[in-house]
């Protein structure tokens, strides 16, 4: 029950960075330039009566801290508002859209430590040696190249000429689009959603891809030099066990570390990815309440990356103290 | 003890191929292990006394590499080369594979004990699993039997409530009881013999004294023969019943513990002797060692001890003496390579002195009293080679 106390422990220490969050994009939204009432007023005949009754409704003529507790207040109710350019609750919104971006982020991870742990092993295995080398340059190009461009690069590729896979959109394996419904059984519609995930997937997560390589490479060359190497190649274990449990679990504890700490990327490449990729998640949700000026979208949007980012980084430590004996759970012993 | 022994080592040579040049770690050393006893290797860091142990295990790793020589365990080639028809030297065929050695020989046959307690045992596994691991592959025993075994074997070296630290990890465990883990992993192989390398110099004095007391029991009760690597000659004199004294990978002297220490052969030697506390003699200052030991990529000419040695003549410079018995220790021979004993016939009493020789100045002040042989610790660079 360690682990459990752990978790509570870390979730009751993430409300202060939560409200800090708040209180950033609070400000950040309402002192940006732009004016939410003449958007909604827009293609409309402005006057001053009509003004003063929208702001005296949306409480925008209240003093900032004032709004901002009121705001606080709905956020504790799980209320974040009304959208002013889609004209629907928030939170609905974002409970729509949410599933998408999680599922492209999720699976481009699964990508990137699927092909990544595999190559990186083999490249410390043959250190310095060509599939060594060819996995170095990999990794540079993979990390100096920005997602959106392998996403076209992608799309030309696959979709385009080879018409291989389509180019846009994904299907949801639990929101089935009314096409999809008339076909039988589930394998098909997994089998589609797969189709359409993979490019996203792909163009997502090259980038955790190549930095997971490069740690693990080095984090495996150091593991096989160590002592603990050296005792079981001296009491007969074979090179395969010790490559595939001795050194490889000690390894892995640094590629945890760089899972969580690389979220923020993979949230803020998956804005970028979704917007090339047409998907409706919450990437495109944030790019239209920017573009749209609507600023409570944008801080609800902006309130639900930080709670996914900062859940992430709590999953993270504790899978850490999980897989490594030596981290403690906070408490001294 | 005229049958075969447990080990023989013969004119062994490892080296190790790098860029500067080539480092000859081991330069033709030859010993053998009887069973039931304790082998000391004993000398300075870098002398090659590590690089020798691992040889025997096969484990000597890029860019080394054996050139030469010969090991044969009970009865059978560990390494071995032949002059092929092309002239060329190639493994003999009665040499055991590499698959060979490791599943026959590392573990079962022959275990090691490492330097470092705290790097040694790997940070995610528990004690009990890696000693269980090691006992299952060794043994060929079914898992419940291995686990009960691991737990009687903590039990043996000293491991209070086995049970409840079986299932622990290394980092919940002292550097003493590591050490003491790593015995249990050697024994409970059940191994004919142990390579010990340094396994106390990361200890503790008082804890250092307790695993010797251990080890020593432990030899007696399940006769298992040792190697004992170390550069401590207090260690030696407690726990080894023969000792090679290396220098520059080549063994400079070789006898039983006695005679070591109280007919020594080799100037070297004596200088080991001379630098360390002794608490039979009340000494102001300790002698150390003049200089420190070159490097092995480029050893001085003639005998490789000659620029620091005390009592080097011009002879020394040139002539390179191989070990020879040079007395009779109860039928056992002292061996020693220095052109100074009779057995040599090198001139050694015609020559002359050194010019500016190493020690000519008098013993060189050394402030605290380490134990640690490693000569000079002010970092003397004019030391080896250039006072020739």
């Amino acid at each position: 029950m360690k682990l459990l106390k752990y978790a509570t422990y870390r979730l009751l220490q993430s409300i202060p960075v939560l409200i800090g969050i708040s209180i950033i994009t609070f400000l950040l939204a309402n002192l940006g330039p732009g004016d939410p009432v003449s958007l909604m007023l827009q293609g409309q005949e402005q006057n001053e009566a009509l003004v003063r009754a929208i702001e005296q409704r949306y409480g925008l003529n209240k003093p900032l801290h004032e709004r901002y507790l009121t705001y606080m207040g709905g956020l504790l109710e799980g209320d974040l508002g009304q959208s002013i350019h889609y004209r629907r609750p928030v939170t609905d919104l974002i409970l729509e859209r949410v599933g998408p971006t999680l599922l492209l982020v999720l699976s481009a991870y699964a990508f990137a430590l699927v092909t990544a742990i595999p190559l990186g092993v083999i490249a410390a295995n043959k250190r310095n040696e060509p599939s060594d080398h060819a996995s170095r340059v990999a990794a540079l190009i993979g990390v100096s190249t920005p997602s959106f461009w392998i996403g076209i690069v992608l799309i030309l590729i696959f979709a385009v000429k080879l018409e291989w896979l389509p180019s846009s959109g994904l299907i949801y394996p639990w929101r089935p689009p009314s096409t999809y419904r008339s076909i039988d059984g589930h394998l098909e519609l997994y089998y589609q959603s797969l189709r359409h995930l993979l490019l996203p997937m792909i163009a997502l997560g090259t980038l955790q891809m190549a930095t997971i390589m490069r740690v693990e490479r080095t984090q495996m060359i150091e593991s096989l030099q160590g002592e603990y190497v050296k005792l079981a190649r001296a009491y007969g274990v074979p090179e395969r066990t010790i490559l595939r449990k001795h050194a490889f679990q000690v390894a892995q504890l640094p590629i945890v570390t760089i899972v969580g700490a690389n979220l923020s990327t993979a949230i803020g490449g998956a804005v970028i990815v979704e917007t090339v990729f047409n998907i409706n998640g919450m990437g495109q949700l944030f790019v239209d309440s920017i573009q749209q000026n609507d600023y409570q979208l944008m801080m609800g949007v902006t309130m639900m990356l930080g709670v996914l980012f900062v859940l992430g980084v709590i999953v993270t430590d504790i899978s850490y103290a999980y897989i490594d004996p030596r981290v403690t759970y906070g408490e001294s012993e | 003890m005229s049958s075969e022994p447990l080990l023989r080592v013969e004119n062994l040579k490892t080296q190790f191929f790098t860029e500067e040049g080539t480092v000859r770690a081991v330069d033709g050393i030859s010993f053998e292990v009887r069973e039931g006893e304790i082998v000391g290797l004993v000398g300075e860091s870098g002398a090659g006394k590590s690089v020798a142990s691992m040889s025997i295990m096969g484990l000597v790793e890029s860019p080394g590499e054996i050139v030469g020589g010969e090991i044969t365990y009970k009865g059978e080639t560990l390494f071995g080369l032949e002059e092929g028809p092309d002239g060329e030297l190639r493994e003999r065929d009665d040499m055991l594979s590499s698959e060979e050695i490791r599943t026959r020989i590392r573990g079962n046959e022959i275990a090691v004990i490492f330097q470092d307690p705290m790097e040694s045992l790997n940070p995610v596994f528990t004690v009990g699993g890696q000693l269980r691991e090691f006992i299952e592959l060794n043994r060929g025993l079914p898992e419940d039997e291995a686990r009960t075994e691991a737990i009687d074997m903590l039990r043996e070296v000293g491991i209070p409530d086995p049970e409840e630290r079986y299932d622990e990890y290394p980092h919940q465990f002292s550097g003493g009881m590591r050490q003491r883990v790593l015995i249990a992993m050697a024994l409970a192989c059940e191994p004919s013999l142990i390579i010990a390398d340094e396994p106390t110099t990361a200890l503790d004095v008082t804890v250092e004294g307790q695993i010797l007391d251990l080890v020593d029991d432990l030899q007696e009760k399940y006769g298992t023969s040792f190697i004992w690597v170390t550069h401590d000659l207090g260690v030696v004199a407690e726990i080894c019943d023969r000792v090679n004294v290396m220098y520059l990978g080549e063994i400079v002297e070789k006898a039983p513990v006695d005679d070591l220490f109280y007919d020594t052969k080799h100037p070297y030697t004596n200088a080991l002797l001379n630098s360390i506390p002794r608490p039979d003699r009340t000494v102001t200052e300790l002698e150390a060692i003049e200089g420190v030991m070159p490097e092995a990529i480029s050893p001085p000419s003639g005998c490789r001890f000659h620029p620091r040695c005390p009592d080097a003549r011009e002879v020394c410079k040139r002539a390179h003496p191989e070990a020879k018995t040079v007395a009779d220790a109860d039928g056992e021979p002292h061996q020693a390579a220095c052109v100074k004993h009779d057995a040599f016939d090198a001139g050694y009493d015609q020559s002359s002195p050194l010019e500016g020789a190493a020690v000519d100045a008098g013993p060189a002040a050394v402030e605290e009293p380490e134990s640690e042989l490693t000569a000079n610790p002010a970092g003397d660079d004019s030391g080896g080679e250039q006072r020739e």
